[in-house]
């Protein structure tokens, strides 16, 4: 995982590694190839001017009397020398190569040139050598200036690369943070993002059109939420009201009012229904004020007495223990209170008599933590998957309510940015956990 | 008293009237805001039912429109958009209550007469039942002086029950008075059983309550002769 600049900055620098690298592997062969046709063509130009000289002013100066046959003459750091030699030699000699030679005591390595001539009959070799450590020297001395100037480039190009790739993906970048961190298309910043890159452009120009399309339609879903549900209440009212009506009639026979009373009951269900799925469209809609404050503690205090009826005739004991409080800011009371009692709730039908509920309140880091467990049949990790989908709770727990309480409690925390984390254990219990922005 | 229900569904604007006639009322309906305009100016009404979403007129409007011409009716919005701001916005312009649809007509009349002991100033009267005293001043019910502990809820459905005495109340209507709606998904649990079987417990340490009958299959009644 990386950026896309640095990853470009990488490869860049990767393949001039290996690039430089196959090069420095030929490179001494190089060099060491031009510079010995360099020196053998310096041995060749001392061979042409030992000779113009001979022809010069003959070969007598060079045979003198106290050497004998022999001619010879280095430099004081022995890095160069002549000689001259009469020799019998069958055939010509012109050659060059590498020889060590013995000069006071100090074997060195020369590269030398032979090459043989007659001058009045007699057979002379001439033999001009260069040291091969000064060669290898200028040999160094070129590798050394060659590994320098490689690496200054491969430095300087790759951070002009990194630098050039940032500049160039900055809309990209901008793109990105756009993007980052968008829980509703309504808020995607919708001017689009300056460059002269077309890719780019599109990109963005795409990103726009998607995300004004996608609004749009959550736009419509929820319009067409709140009107489907409007347009329903109408004639559940309607009903309603008939039905009601009948049941108070006096004299009505009881079986009949059974009857009616059942027909309620599944109208009250449709009403619930309809009226718990306005509230999650307006919730997401945002169209609830969040302009309260108010004690966590007192607000578990006031549902726990409310709830505590309920417990007590299932017998189940609700324990509870507020380590610290909070005030919660910004928040709308009755759908907090709603969140909060509609989980307590489920922890009562979802219990076993004798069993226990607990709930906790305490400040962890910069969050404040309300939990609520309980010692219920707890949930498989399949039914945990989609607790909080609407009508999935139905199947699994009979007769408790439409299932949308969950779902519901759900919405109500995501509005005010809760996070709800659900921890559950078959036979064992479940415990649900709030965490809430805010210190106490 | 006499009460103007403006409503433009029909068949619940008729749904309401023969409720609110049964219970004594005298009613008048329109089903059009410029209708209603017309008859607010001329007559005078006690009540005003009020339904916001009227085709041809905004029905705050109407509320505005009375009360500048200094009509003191008391107005309870009627409204199935049910939204918090529509809710302010009623009250704010001078409606009285406010009831979101669907509702139970026996709410609707407890509202009406919570509305009427409020703004025409009538007394509330403490209410017998057999040596019990509801003293709906003080919200507290009474045994020969000694009062009876009930929590607020109990208090609440025992006094709901007494106003809309002689008269079947289901478990919903009951959950819904005392709870409103925004805990939609917990009608059908034993809330109710529960919390009438607390207020029995608690009062039959003092007397027996034989007037709290349990209607089998439908819910609860206070039967008092009057």
């Amino acid at each position: 995982m990386a950026r896309l600049r640095v990853k470009l900055a990488l490869f860049n620098l990767l393949s001039k590694i290996v690039f430089t690298g196959l090069f420095l592997i030929f490179m001494p062969y190089l060099v060491e190839r031009i510079n010995l046709i360099q020196e053998d063509n310096n041995l060749i130009q001392k061979r042409e001017q030992v000779l113009s000289l001979i022809s010069k002013i003959g070969i007598e100066p060079f045979m003198s009397s106290d050497s004998g046959n022999v001619f010879g003459n280095y430099n004081i750091f022995k890095e160069e020398f002549t000689s001259l030699e009469r020799v019998n030699l069958e055939k010509d000699e012109n050659f060059i190569e590498i020889t060590s030679r013995l000069i006071e005591g100090d074997k060195i390595t020369f590269r030398v040139l032979n090459y043989s001539f007659k001058v009045d009959g007699n057979m002379y070799l001439l033999e001009v050598g260069r040291s091969l450590t000064s060669i290898n020297q200028t040999e160094k001395n070129i590798k050394k200036v060659i590994w320098l100037f490689l690496v200054l480039i491969i430095l300087i190009t790759f951070l002009t690369d990194l630098y050039y790739t940032g500049w160039l993906l900055r809309p990209l970048n901008k793109i990105t943070k756009k993007l980052k961190g968008i829980s509703d298309p309504s808020i995607f910043d919708k001017l689009p993002v300056r460059t002269t890159t077309t890719d780019f452009m599109q990109l963005d120009s795409t990103l726009i059109e998607l995300m004004v399309h996608i609004d749009d339609l959550f736009q419509k879903e929820k319009e067409i939420t709140v009107n489907i549900s409007h347009e329903l209440l109408t004639p559940i009212s309607v009903i309603r009201g008939n039905l009601e009506n009948l049941l108070l009639m006096k004299d009505i026979e009881p079986t009949i009012a059974e009857k009616i009373e059942e027909s309620l009951k599944m109208l009250y269900r449709l009403q619930s229904l309809v009226n718990s799925l306005l509230l999650i469209a307006r919730l997401e809609s945002r169209q609830y004020l969040r302009e309260e404050s108010f004690s966590v503690n007192e607000l578990l205090s006031e549902i726990i007495s409310e709830i505590y009826p309920i417990a007590e005739d299932a017998g189940i004991f609700i324990k509870y223990d507020f380590a610290q409080d909070l005030t919660f800011t910004r928040a709308n009371k009755p759908l907090v209170f709603s969140m909060f009692y509609n989980v307590m709730n489920n922890a009562v039908k979802n219990n076993k008599a004798g069993g226990n509920i607990t709930i906790k309140s305490f400040q962890s880091g910069k969050k404040f933590i309300v939990t609520i467990t309980d010692t219920g049949r707890g949930m498989s990790m399949a039914h945990m998957s989609n607790l909080f989908s609407r009508f999935k709770t139905r199947v699994e727990y009979e007769g408790a309510g439409t299932g949308i309480g969950l779902a519901i409690a759900k919405s109500i925390a995501d509005f005010h940015g809760i996070e709800i984390l659900v921890e559950s254990e078959v036979n064992k219990g479940t415990s649900f956990s709030f965490r809430l922005s805010g210190n106490s | 008293m006499n009460i103007l229900i403006v409503e433009d569904e029909k068949s619940l604007s008729n749904e309401i009237v023969s409720f609110l006639r049964s219970e004594g009322y005298l009613c008048e309906q329109v089903f059009s805001g410029e209708e209603a305009s017309e008859k607010i100016a001329i007559n005078l009404y006690d009540f005003i039912l009020l339904d916001l979403g009227l085709p041809d007129y905004n029905g705050l409007d109407l509320i505005t429109e009375a009360r500048k011409m200094g009509i003191e009716t008391a107005f309870i919005i009627i409204t199935a958009r049910g939204a918090v701001e529509d809710k302010v916005k009623g009250l704010d312009m001078g409606a009285d209550d406010y009831l979101a649809k669907p509702f139970a007509l026996v709410e609707l009349s407890s509202r009406i007469q919570a509305v009427a002991r409020r703004k025409f100033k009538i007394p509330n009267q403490d209410i017998n039942i057999g040596d019990f005293v509801i003293e709906l001043q003080c919200r507290i019910i009474t045994f020969e002086g000694k009062e009876v502990l009930l929590t607020k809820k109990e208090y609440d459905l025992l006094q709901y029950l007494v106003i809309n005495r002689n008269k079947v109340l289901t478990r919903y209507q009951l959950y819904e008075h005392i709870w409103g709606n925004i805990l939609d998904d917990q009608y059908d649990s034993n809330f109710i059983d529960v919390h009438i079987k607390n207020v029995r417990k608690k009062m039959n340490e003092f007397a027996p309550t034989p007037w709290i009958e349990t209607v089998r299959g439908i819910g609860y009644r206070v039967r008092l002769e009057q």
